[in-house]
């Protein structure tokens, strides 16, 4: 019975995005149509695509170890004031859409924005001055900001579990900072860094909103150029593409899971952490933490901030307009209000649908059978590793084409959006299933329960809180997808996220603006819920 | 005695969640639920730069049909230039939900894939046009044209004109390759887009057949100075609102556009052929309709067709679509008298004929694609 349960989630996503990646790879490959495998390899722009994701991808997640690394420390370390309010805030940029990065740094880093204007004021210049937020530089500067959170998090959990004893020992015996340092800090927090930038490395080589956005169509990732393949129909070269980012993909994966099961390992008290009050730090000290938080400032909040400038201010015409919030109550099937409408009702299906397939899933992992667990979390980290936009054409192919679905592929689209979130959910309620005593669960089996009863009165409370933050992330997953949305959605499906994309190449930056900004407030919003109700275990939750 | 806290079911909450879920799926399934109805596929910006916008224009032009043939015609402006609305129709191919397609010209029509999902369809109502439109857009009628324009540069006179930039009069592609001209370009990508694409064919014929050099040279010399967008209404866009973009591959119907908008007067819009030999050459384009291989609907598409070279339908496209139509025995606007007419023009499809264009324009495309590569 219970092998039942855990099957089904497997059986469907094995026919919604196994068969279908799968038929989209073995329908170019062989039909014909396009370029063939080698001719796709042997390309000079696509070879330059995947020199030029690599190197973004590993000089992003350099950029992000080198700037996340000294914020690790000061939130591990340093006692301030707002501390549990800022750790929870600090998990937001991770989670905001992608496509509210590029507005949010086009307002901030890109002309006629926050820094441009300034500039430009100064300067007494009426064109723009100002422009970080398109080619190379805007492209690793915006993985940068959305993968910080990343390390910040995830090496600081590690740093608190650090039992503070050894180092006082160390300073006993006459170690000095840098001793310490090498010796105790690094290797201790070596697994949960190389972790976090396998996962930086592995988002940054996946981009597609941010190089869509900033590559001026020349800087293309392997994911753009798949996108693009599909476009005019070559389809030899998209599955060529698909494959091979496959490949490399699963392999990130496999090693991130790797390296994520060895720090479950030294978890050790975290209540003795010693934390020290800011005006403990020598000045020198001092001075670099006020810079650094400065920098964090400018480079994380203020992105996010300047979205509320971005919802009034046309640069076309330098006013200050409140047309894009008109422009999202407008009705008919292109206005902004049926963006919205669309936007929730289809993350919501998703949400809903990838907790009630999480659960199982996370239930499968922790299973003490020997090939469950690895099936169930190869499947989970399968989305991670494909492409979307190949997931989104192979559900239109094996699904909405023979369906007819294609006159209103709503359905499909919530598949992919539920598909995408299905691996935050299930790791965030795996997680939480690991801090259930299992002797609560045999108390209630020797006080007569049955299994129904033990799952339902016992199990599912316990585990709220974890499927309430798989929730959230599978929801803002889901609510800022705009690859497989945008390929798959008639004008009248079009979701919030693809229309910002839409506005924004299309310079309606008024109207972009303001509906990112709704999107953001929505995810703050969530997160901020969220991080009401589980009490401060989100962030650990969830990586 | 402590009270303990009463305990909520579970199988309840599920339940109600569960009845919600059904209950709001199950009214917009409803809502949006699929009726049998005709439907033509075009790109989004079809008849809708007029004064009255798509949905009265398309609402005037198509309703004598669906009243005649008691059917709802559904106009599905796709968010894709004409390259995006093959490869939709080919995803379809199995199962094609569309019956006509309105928008495949004279050049994308060569290629297999778009014969390939198309029908071929003789009208009976070809008797009203001129018969080298057939013959320029599909001998093989394939497609049935529609409408044609010439594909050249424009330029706002109040932003640079022939004054600042003699050469805007006697422009060669060299003066386009300088830095000052170069940075001032906004074009399209010929992968999406058809005016990019004839933008391509354009400057391959004049340096293949009038100059005899290597096309991809001019490339890689403006590669860091030209503006590529997507599409046309991104390129347009940006010519619109960036100051330092004054120059735009776009149509010669433009400067009857731009009169318009200043109530017939002289427009501010002005065209700059390309001058080879001391002759001005544009590239035109013919645009045709289409009956979609094994449609829903192929005797009410073929009608359609027929009904799309009726004056009704051809009198809305100068003003809405900027386009002359084929019918040209109807009488257009008086602001057409700024628009450059194939006839005073010579035309680079002459250079290139359709048999050269189809055997080499994939490997044109990449070769074009590696002069983008940084």
């Amino acid at each position: 019975m219970r092998y039942v349960v855990l099957a089904i989630p497997v059986i469907l996503l094995l026919a919604f995005l196994v068969y279908p990646v799968l038929t989209v790879i073995v329908q170019g490959l062989t039909s014909g149509i396009g370029s063939t495998f080698l001719e796709v390899i042997s390309s000079e722009s696509i070879q330059y695509g995947f020199q030029f994701t690599i190197y973004q991808a590993l000089l992003s997640t350099l950029l992000v170890v080198a700037l996340g690394l000294p914020g690790a420390f000061i939130l591990a370390r340093m006692q301030f004031r707002g501390k549990s309010m800022v750790r929870a805030l600090m998990i937001v940029p991770f989670v905001l859409p992608p496509i509210v990065v590029v507005i949010g740094f086009n307002q901030m880093f890109g002309a006629y924005g926050v820094i441009d204007s300034i500039l430009m004021w100064v300067q007494s210049s009426s064109l723009s001055v100002f422009n970080l937020a398109s080619g190379v530089p805007g492209i690793i500067l915006a993985h940068t900001f959305y993968n910080i959170p990343l390390v910040l998090l995830m090496v600081s959990a590690s740093l608190e579990r650090l039992n503070p004893e050894i180092e006082e020992s160390a300073e006993l015996l006459g170690a000095s900072t840098y001793q310490k340092f090498r010796r105790i800090t690094l290797p201790h927090i070596l697994p949960s860094l190389l972790a976090a930038s396998v996962l930086t490395f592995l988002f940054c080589f996946m981009s597609f909103p941010i190089i869509l956005a900033f590559g001026q169509g020349r800087f293309l990732t392997i994911e753009a150029q798949i996108w693009n393949a599909f476009r005019f129909f070559d389809y030899g070269q998209a599955s060529s593409l698909t494959l091979v980012q496959l490949i490399i993909t699963l392999v990130l994966a496999v090693v991130y899971v790797r390296l994520g099961g060895q720090s479950e390992n030294e978890a050790g008290e975290t209540s003795s952490i010693k934390t020290v009050d800011f005006h403990q730090y020598r000045m020198s000290e001092r001075v670099l933490i006020i810079l650094y938080v400065f920098m964090i400032i400018v480079l994380i909040i203020g992105p996010i901030i300047t979205i509320v400038r971005a919802a009034v201010y046309n640069p076309n015409n330098g006013t200050y307009t409140l047309d894009g919030f008109a422009n999202l109550l407008a009705g008919g099937s292109q206005g902004g209000f049926t963006h919205l409408i669309n936007s929730l009702f289809y993350s919501v299906l998703a949400t809903l649908l990838a907790v009630v397939l999480g659960i199982p899933l996370a239930l499968a992992m922790r299973s003490r059978n020997r090939t469950i667990p690895t099936l169930a979390s190869t499947m989970i980290l399968l989305p991670l590793g494909v492409s979307s936009i190949s997931v989104a054409y192979g559900l239109m192919l094996t699904i909405a084409v023979p369906t007819g679905l294609v006159t209103n592929p709503w359905p499909i689209i919530v598949i992919a959006q539920t598909i995408i979130g299905l691996p935050f959910s299930a790791r965030a309620i795996e997680i939480s299933m690991r801090s259930i005593d299992s002797e609560l669960l045999e108390q209630a089996d020797s006080l007569g329960a049955s299994r129904m009863q033990r799952l339902l009165f016992v199990e599912i409370p316990l585990l709220a809180p974890g499927i309430l933050v798989g929730g959230v992330f599978a929801f803002a997953m889901a609510i800022g997808e705009m690859s497989a949305t945008y390929l798959i959605a008639l004008p009248q499906n079009y979701t919030l996220a693809v229309a910002i994309y839409d506005n924004f190449a299309t310079r309606h930056f008024v109207e972009a603006g303001a509906a990112a900004l709704i999107l953001v407030m929505v995810c703050v919003i969530a997160f901020l819920l969220m991080e009401r109700i589980s009490e401060g275990s989100t962030t650990r939750g969830a990586l | 005695m402590a009270e303990y806290p009463v305990r909520r079911d579970p199988r309840k909450i599920i339940a109600v969640v569960s009845i919600a879920v059904v209950l709001v799926v199950a009214t917009y399934a409803a809502v949006t639920w699929w009726r049998p109805r005709f439907v033509v596929y075009t790109y989004s910006s079809f008849l809708d730069w007029g004064d009255e916008g798509a949905d009265v224009v398309l609402q005037r032009a198509f309703a004598p049909f669906e009243a005649k043939y008691g059917v709802d015609v559904e106009i599905v402006l796709l968010d894709a230039d004409a390259n995006g609305i093959i490869a939709k129709l080919v995803t379809e191919s199995a199962n094609p939900v569309a019956d006509v397609v309105i928008g495949i010209d004279n050049i994308l029509i060569l290629q297999e894939a778009a014969r390939n999902v198309l029908e071929p369809y003789i009208s009976p109502s070809l008797g009203l046009i001129n018969e080298s439109f057939v013959n320029a857009l599909d001998p093989d009628h394939y497609l049935t044209p529609f409408d044609f324009g010439l594909v050249t540069l424009i330029y706002s006179s109040s932003t640079i004109n022939t004054t600042t930039h003699p050469q805007l009069g006697n422009l060669t592609f060299e003066d386009l390759a300088s830095p000052q001209l170069a940075s001032a370009l906004v074009t399209e990508n010929p992968h999406y887009s058809s005016p990019g694409l004839a933008f391509l064919l354009s400057q391959i014929a004049v340096y293949e057949e009038i100059l005899h050099t290597d096309w991809t040279v001019w490339w890689e010399t403006v590669k860091d100075n030209i503006n590529v967008q997507e599409g046309w209404s991104e390129a347009w866009s940006v010519w619109s609102s960036d100051p330092t973009r004054h120059l735009l591959v776009s149509y010669g119907t433009d400067p009857a556009y731009s009169s318009s908008w200043l109530n017939g007067s002289e427009p501010d819009t002005r065209v700059a052929p390309f001058y080879y030999d001391n002759e001005p050459w544009a590239w035109m384009q013919i645009e045709g309709v289409g009956l979609v291989k094994n449609g829903p609907n192929p005797e009410l598409g073929r009608a359609f067709i027929d009904y799309c070279l009726n004056a009704t339908v051809q009198m809305e496209i100068p003003l809405n679509q900027w386009m002359f139509p084929v019918r040209t025995d109807l009488t257009l606007p008086s602001v057409y008298q700024y628009a450059i007419h194939p006839d005073e023009i010579n035309i680079l499809n002459d250079l290139l004929p359709p048999s050269t264009i189809s055997a080499n324009l994939t490997s044109w495309l990449n070769l074009w694609d590696a002069t983008r590569t940084p």
